[in-house]
C-alpha cells in the first residue's frame, strides 16, 4: 500500500455512526436535528444533530472541507443564496424551525448575524457601514437613536476610540483588523441574538487576532456566538464548547477543556494532536 | 503585363525558386553535408526573397503611377483654362481619364485629347518598365537567396526574421490607420478654419452651408453661408438624451434582473435574444424609425393635439435608444457580476432583502462601471449615423423640444460628403471640421470611460 | 459613557421593529423585481415590434403580381435584321408585340384605351421578351404563353393599397385601367408569384423591376476584399502583440491605437477612404475594392481583440512543451499556438465580417450610393452593397419599394443570422476549454 492510500484510509476509517459526546445542552438557543446538506449530488453535511447554548461560545473545528463552514451558513440560511444547495432536517431558533416555509429569512438574519472570513466592509463610510443594518430594518426610530446605536456598537466592538474622529471616512480605508471589528460592530448594530463567525481571524495578523479574540470573550456575556476556526489554539482560548467535524460528519462535541485534554474519539485525538488536518 | 499577371508571374518565379533551393539543399544533405536548417527553410527563404521585394515594388508602382501621370497631365492644361474661375482640377482630370479609358461624353477640347494621348504613351512606357523591373527584381532576389544555400547559412533564422518583420509591419497598420484618419481630417479642417473662424464654427448658432462658392465668388465676407455648429451639436445632444432616456433604465434594469433574479434558463434565453438588438444593422433601424416609428409618433402626437415634426428627434432618439439597450445591459451586466460576492454576503448576512442588497450595496459598488458603460453608450449614440440620416432630417433647428426636427453632426457629414463634391468649397471642408470634433468627442468619452473602468477594476483586484 | 444602555436596543425590541417594517419591504422587493421584468419586457417588445414591422412588409415584398399573355412572336417585327443579334432585337418592336397581346387580352381599343392598357404592364417586359428570344430562337413565329410583371401602380392596386373607392383624379390608375385589370383578373391571367425581379434584378427606378442582385454581388465582393485584408492582418497583429512584441513605447502606442480605432464612429472610416483613397490616390468612386479596404480597417480592431483573447487562452504549458523540445519561438507559434487559437480567431473574424456586412455609413462616403444598374464583375467595377441599396430604396415613396426594402432587409438579416450562427457553432464545436 502506498502512503497516499494509507493516509486516505487513516482519515476515513472509523467515522463514528453517532456523534461522540453530549450534543444537548440545558438552555439551547439553536437546535439542529438530523441536518443533511447537499450541493447538487454531493453531500456536504451528513446527519448532524447539535444544540447551541444560550450566551455561550461554541467553536467548530476540523480539517478544511469538513463542512464546518457549510453548517455555520445553514444557521442563518446564508446557503439560500446558492442555487444548488439543498437542506433537510430541522434547525430551530428558540424552538422555531427556521426552514419552515412561513419563516421570513430577513428577520431571521437580523436575529442571527454573521461575520465573514475576509473583512467585507461596504464601500461606504464607517458610520454608514454600522448604520446600514439598523437603517434597512428600521430599528432606529430617530436620528439620535441611530447615532447612539452606531456609537454603542462601535464601542462594544472596541473600535470607537480609534474611529470616532473619522466616522465619515470610508470603511475600506481601515486596517484589516479594524475592518473586521467594523464588520462585527455592523453585525451587532442590529441587536442579534446569535452571531455566526466564519474564521473571522484567518485574514488577520496575530495582534489583530488577539484583539478580536478579546472582543469575542467580551461579547459572549451578551450573545450566543458560533465560531468556525482552523486554529485549535483559538478554539481553546475563546470557546466553552467545541465541535469537531470531519467529512461532513459531526464526530465529537463537548466542553472545550475536555475536547482538547481528553478527546474521546480517535479522529478528534489525531486532529488536535496534529496528525492530520 | 497588367499588375495582376505580374503578381502571378512573380508568384510562379517564387515557387520555382522554392523547389530549386529546396532540392539543392536536400540533395547536398543526402550526400552527407550537415546543414544548419531543414531544406524547406532554404526553399522558403529563396521564395520569400523572390516574392516580397518585387511585390512591394509592384504595389508602389501600381498605385503611384497614376499620381505621377496626373501631375504630368496638368502641364497640358492651358493657362487660360487654369486661370478661369470655374477651373477644377478634379473635373479636368476626369475629362482626361475618361478619354484615356475610351469613354466619350461629347467633344472635348484639343488639349484634353493631347493629354490623353500622352497619358496613354506614359502608361505603355510605365507598364513595360514595371514589367521589366518587377520580374528582374524577383529573379535577382531569388538568385541571391539561392546562392546562399550552403551548410553554414542559417536559413530558418532568416525566414523567421522575415516573418517577424511582416508581423510587426501588420501591427503598424493600426498606427497608419490612425495617422490616416488624423491626416484626412486635420488638413481639410485647417483649410476650413482658414475660411471660417474657429469661434464662429464653435459658437455660431446658425448652420446654413447651402450657398456654395459664395465666399470664393467674393460676395461679402462670408457670403450667405454660415457655419455655426451649435445647432448640430444641440441636435446630437438632444437625440442622444432621448436615446439614453430609453436605453439606460431599460438596459440597467434588464441587466439587474438578468444577473440577480433570472434563473439560469431564463438568462440563457433572454440574454442572447436581447443581444440580437445590437446585431441589427443601423440602416434597418433607420428604416424602422423613418417608416414605422416616426409616423406613429406623429399621429399619436396629432391625436393629442401636439405639433410633431414628421422627422422628430423623438423618433430617431427612441430607435437609437433601442439600438443601444444591449450595450448598456451587457456592459452593466459585466460590472454587476464583477462586484465581489463578499459584499453581497455582508448585506444578506445583515438581513437585507435581495433588492436592498442590489440597490444599496451592489449598485453603489458597481456605479463607476455603470457610469463608464453609459459613457460608452453616449459615444456610440453621438457617432451613430444611419438612424439620424434616415429619421432625423436635415433642418438645423436650435431646439430642445424632442418633437421638433433637428439635425446632427453625423447626418450633416453624410449629407455634405455624399455624391460628387469639390474639395475646395467651405461646405465640403466643413464636413471635415465636423468629423474632427466628432472624433475628439467620441475618443474623449471613450478615454474617460476606459479610465473609470480601469480604476474600478483595480479596486476589486 | 455615562449611560451604559444608550444605543443598546434589546433583541426583542429590535425584532419587533424589524417585523413592523417587513410588509413594506417585501412589497418594495416585489416592485423592484417587477421593474426588471418590465425593462426586459420593453426590450423584447421593441425587438418584436421591429421584426414584426419588417416581416409584415417584407414577406409580401418577396412576391409581386404578374400577368400572363399569349404573345405572338412575329419574327419580322422582333428581329428586323434577321440575324438574332442584340442590336437587331433592340431595333425590333418587342413593345408592340407585347402590347398587341395585351390589347387582345383586355379588349382595349381606341387611342386612350390602348394608352391605359399599355400602362398595366411593366416597362421591363420588353427586355424579358428579348431575353426569351435570345435563349431560344425557335420560339420565333410561334405563339407563346409568357408572364410579365405588372406595373408597380397596378401591383399596388391589386394589393389593395390603391382603393377603388378613391375618386379617380386622386389615384394613380384611372377607371379604364381598373376595367382592364378586372378583365384580366376574370380571365385568371393575373397571378401573385414569387418575385424573380427581387432576387435577380438590379437597381431600377421602376419598383416592379428593382432587385438586389447587383447589391448582393457588390456586398460579396466588398466582403471578400475586407476578409482578404483584415483576417491575415488582424491575426498577424494579434500574434505579434501577444507573442513577440517587446514591452515598449511603440507596442503601447499600437495598443492604444487599436483601442481608439474600436471607438471611432464608422462614418469617420468613410471619410478616411474618401480623403486618402479617392482624394489623394485618385482611385475611382463606388468600387468594392475601396469599400473593402475601408471596412477592413474598421473591422481590424474587432478581429485583433478577439484573436488576442484566443491566443491568450492557449495555456503557457503548450508553449513550454514546444519550446522544451527545441522548437523556435516562431515554430511554437506557427505549429501550436495559432492552430489552437484558430477557432477563436475565426469566430472573431466572422463577427467582424457580420458587422462589415451591415455597415452603411462609411460606404456612403466613398460613393457606393450611386445608382448603378450593372452588376459589378470585379472589385474595381462600380457597385453598391445591400445595406446601401436598402438605404436608397428607403427614400422612394412607392409602396412597392417599401415592401421590397423590407424584403431586402430580411435577406440581409438572414445573412447576418447565418454568419452569427456559424460563429456560435465554431465556438461551441471547436473551441477547447483548458
Amino acid at each position: 500500500m502506498n502512503s497516499a492510500d494509507q493516509s486516505h484510509n487513516f482519515a476515513t476509517a472509523g467515522l463514528p455512526a453517532e456523534t461522540v459526546g453530549d450534543v444537548h445542552v440545558d438552555h439551547p438557543r439553536m437546535t439542529a436535528r438530523n441536518v443533511d446538506v447537499f450541493y447538487g449530488d454531493k453531500q456536504a453535511i451528513d446527519n448532524v444533530t447539535l444544540d447551541i447554548g444560550e450566551k455561550q461560545v461554541i467553536s467548530f473545528i476540523g480539517p478544511s472541507g469538513c463542512g464546518k463552514s457549510t453548517f455555520l451558513r445553514c444557521l442563518n440560511r446564508m446557503n439560500d443564496t446558492i442555487d444548488i444547495c439543498r437542506i433537510t432536517g430541522e434547525i430551530a431558533l428558540d424552538g422555531q424551525n427556521i426552514y419552515d416555509p412561513k419563516i421570513d429569512v430577513v428577520p431571521l438574519r437580523a436575529r442571527v448575524g454573521m461575520v465573514f472570513q475576509k473583512p467585507n466592509p461596504f464601500p461606504k463610510s464607517i458610520f454608514d457601514n454600522v448604520a446600514y443594518g439598523p437603517r434597512i430594518h428600521g430599528i432606529a426610530t430617530s436620528k439620535d437613536e441611530l447615532n447612539d446605536i452606531v456609537e454603542s456598537s462601535l464601542e462594544r466592538a472596541g473600535l470607537w476610540n480609534e474611529v470616532k474622529d473619522r466616522l465619515h471616512q470610508p470603511g475600506t480605508g481601515l486596517s484589516g483588523g479594524q475592518q473586521q471589528r467594523l464588520c462585527i460592530a455592523r453585525a451587532i448594530a442590529v441587536s442579534p441574538e446569535v452571531i455566526l463567525m466564519d474564521e473571522p481571524c484567518s485574514a488577520l495578523d496575530p495582534i489583530a487576532t488577539a484583539k478580536i479574540e478579546e472582543l469575542i470573550a467580551e461579547l459572549s456575556s451578551e450573545y450566543t456566538i458560533v465560531i468556525v476556526t482552523h486554529s485549535m489554539q483559538q478554539a481553546a482560548r475563546v470557546s466553552q464548547r467545541t465541535a469537531y467535524f470531519h467529512l461532513g460528519k459531526l464526530v465529537e462535541v463537548g466542553n472545550t477543556d475536555q475536547i482538547f485534554t481528553n478527546p474521546q474519539h480517535e479522529m478528534t485525538n489525531n486532529y488536535i494532536t496534529g496528525r492530520f488536518g | 503585363m497588367s499588375s495582376l499577371t505580374l503578381g502571378i508571374a512573380i508568384l510562379i518565379i517564387s515557387a520555382a525558386y522554392f523547389f530549386v533551393a529546396n532540392r539543392a539543399s536536400s540533395s547536398q544533405r543526402a550526400a552527407g553535408t550537415k546543414f544548419h536548417s531543414l531544406p524547406h527553410y532554404y526553399g522558403l527563404y529563396a521564395a520569400l526573397l523572390a516574392f516580397l521585394p518585387a511585390f512591394a515594388i509592384l504595389l508602389v508602382l501600381a498605385i503611384g503611377d497614376d499620381l505621377v501621370f496626373r501631375s504630368l497631365a496638368l502641364d497640358f492644361v492651358p493657362d487660360e483654362v487654369k486661370a478661369s474661375k470655374n477651373y477644377k482640377e478634379v473635373i479636368v482630370m476626369a475629362q482626361i481619364t475618361n478619354v484615356v479609358d475610351g469613354i466619350n461624353f461629347g467633344e472635348q477640347p484639343d488639349w484634353v485629347y493631347a493629354a490623353a494621348e500622352a497619358w496613354k504613351g506614359w502608361d505603355a512606357t510605365s507598364t513595360t518598365l514595371r514589367t521589366i523591373l518587377v520580374i528582374s527584381l524577383s529573379l535577382l532576389g531569388g538568385m541571391f537567396a539561392y546562392r546562399q544555400v550552403n551548410p553554414g547559412f542559417r536559413s530558418r533564422n532568416a525566414v523567421e526574421r522575415i516573418i517577424m518583420t511582416i508581423l510587426a509591419a501588420s501591427s503598424a497598420i493600426a498606427i497608419l490607420t490612425t495617422i490616416g484618419i488624423v491626416f484626412s481630417v486635420i488638413f481639410e479642417s485647417l483649410r476650413f478654419f482658414a475660411l471660417v473662424p474657429v469661434s464662429e464654427f464653435l459658437f455660431g448658432t446658425t448652420w446654413n452651408p447651402q450657398f456654395e462658392g459664395a465666399e470664393r465668388a467674393g460676395s461679402g465676407q462670408m457670403g450667405l453661408a454660415t457655419y455655426g455648429s451649435v445647432p448640430l451639436f444641440a441636435g446630437t445632444f438632444l437625440i442622444s438624451i432621448v436615446a439614453l432616456t430609453v436605453s439606460v433604465p431599460v438596459g440597467l434594469f434588464s441587466a439587474i434582473y438578468l444577473s440577480e433574479y433570472a434563473t439560469p434558463k431564463v438568462r440563457a434565453v433572454v440574454k442572447p435574444v436581447m443581444e440580437l438588438l445590437a446585431g441589427v444593422p443601423t440602416v434597418v433601424y433607420g428604416f424602422f424609425a423613418a417608416l414605422t416609428v416616426a409616423p406613429f409618433i406623429r399621429s399619436t402626437g396629432m391625436s393629442l393635439g401636439l405639433d410633431v415634426a414628421s422627422e422628430s428627434a423623438l423618433a430617431a432618439g427612441l430607435v437609437m435608444g433601442i439600438m443601444i439597450i444591449p450595450f448598456v445591459s451587457s456592459l452593466s451586466d459585466d460590472v454587476i457580476n464583477a462586484v465581489p460576492q463578499a459584499l453581497r454576503d455582508a448585506a444578506y448576512g445583515l438581513g437585507s432583502t435581495h433588492s436592498e442588497t442590489v440597490r444599496q450595496v451592489v449598485l453603489p459598488a458597481a456605479l463607476p462601471g455603470v457610469v463608464a458603460s453609459i459613457l460608452l453608450a453616449v459615444s456610440r449614440a453621438v457617432g451613430e449615423t444611419m438612424i439620424v440620416v434616415m429619421a432625423a432630417g436635415l433642418a438645423a433647428n436650435l431646439s430642445f423640444n424632442p418633437l421638433d426636427a433637428v439635425t446632427t453632426v453625423t447626418s450633416q457629414i453624410v449629407t455634405i460628403l455624399v455624391g460628387d463634391q469639390e474639395f475646395e468649397s467651405a461646405k465640403t471642408l466643413s464636413a471635415f471640421a465636423l468629423a474632427l470634433t466628432l472624433i475628439v468627442i467620441t475618443l474623449g468619452l471613450n478615454f474617460v470611460a476606459l479610465q473609470i473602468v480601469k480604476k474600478y477594476r483595480e479596486q476589486y483586484e | 459613557m455615562s449611560d451604559v444602555t444608550k444605543g443598546r436596543i434589546s433583541p426583542d425590541v429590535a425584532a419587533s421593529r424589524v417585523a413592523a417594517g417587513l410588509a413594506a419591504r417585501r412589497s418594495k422587493e416585489k416592485r423592484f423585481q417587477l421593474y426588471g421584468k418590465i425593462a426586459i419586457g420593453i426590450a423584447l417588445a421593441f425587438l418584436v415590434t421591429l421584426f414584426v414591422s419588417i416581416f409584415s412588409k417584407g414577406i409580401p415584398g418577396f412576391f409581386q403580381h404578374y400577368v400572363t399573355l399569349e404573345v405572338t412572336l412575329d419574327r419580322a417585327k422582333l428581329d428586323p435584321a434577321g440575324d438574332l443579334s442584340v442590336q437587331s432585337l433592340y431595333d425590333g418592336d418587342a413593345r408592340g408585340v407585347i402590347r398587341k397581346a395585351l390589347y387582345e387580352a383586355t379588349g382595349a381599343s381606341g387611342r386612350s384605351g390602348r394608352k391605359a392598357a399599355g400602362k398595366i404592364i411593366s416597362g421591363g417586359a420588353e427586355q424579358r421578351l428579348r431575353e426569351a428570344v435570345l435563349n431560344d430562337p425557335s420560339i420565333l413565329d410561334t405563339t407563346q404563353s409568357m408572364t410579365f410583371a405588372v406595373d408597380d401602380d397596378v401591383d399596388s392596386f391589386l394589393r389593395g393599397f390603391i382603393k377603388r373607392e378613391t375618386p379617380e383624379k386622386d389615384r394613380r390608375i384611372n377607371d379604364r385601367m381598373i376595367g382592364y385589370i378586372d378583365t384580366l383578373t376574370e380571365q385568371g391571367l393575373i397571378s401573385f408569384q414569387f418575385s424573380d425581379y427581387l432576387i435577380f434584378g438590379s437597381a431600377s427606378r421602376n419598383a416592379e423591376m428593382a432587385g438586389i442582385f447587383g447589391a448582393l454581388i457588390g456586398s460579396i465582393l466588398t466582403l471578400a476584399v475586407c476578409l482578404v485584408l483584415s483576417f491575415p492582418m488582424g491575426v498577424a497583429t494579434a500574434v505579434y502583440l501577444e507573442e513577440f512584441a517587446p514591452k515598449n513605447r511603440v507596442t503601447e502606442l499600437i495598443e492604444i491605437n487599436i483601442n481608439n480605432l474600436a471607438a471611432v464612429p464608422s462614418v469617420v472610416f468613410g471619410i478616411l477612404g474618401l480623403a486618402i483613397f479617392i482624394g489623394i490616390f485618385g482611385m475611382p468612386r463606388s468600387i468594392p475594392l475601396i469599400g473593402g479596404v475601408v471596412l477592413a480597417l474598421m473591422t481590424l480592431p474587432t478581429i485583433i481583440i478577439s484573436s488576442r483573447a484566443a491566443i491568450r487562452a492557449v495555456p503557457p504549458s503548450i508553449r513550454d512543451a514546444a519550446l522544451g523540445v527545441g522548437a523556435s519561438r516562431m515554430q511554437t507559434m506557427l505549429h501550436h499556438v495559432v492552430p489552437l487559437a484558430m477557432p477563436g480567431m475565426l469566430t472573431g473574424t466572422i463577427i467582424g465580417m457580420a458587422q462589415a456586412l451591415g455597415e452603411t455609413a462609411p460606404l456612403l462616403m466613398i460613393g457606393m450610393v450611386a445608382f448603378i444598374v450593372d452588376v459589378p464583375g470585379s472589385v474595381t467595377d462600380p457597385g453598391t452593397v445591400l445595406p446601401v441599396q436598402i438605404f436608397m430604396w428607403a427614400d422612394f415613396a412607392e409602396r412597392m419599394f417599401v415592401l421590397k426594402t423590407s424584403a431586402a432587409i430580411m435577406v440581409l438579416l438572414a445573412f447576418l443570422i447565418l454568419m452569427n450562427a456559424a460563429a456560435i457553432i465554431i465556438r461551441k464545436k471547436l473551441e477547447r476549454r483548458w
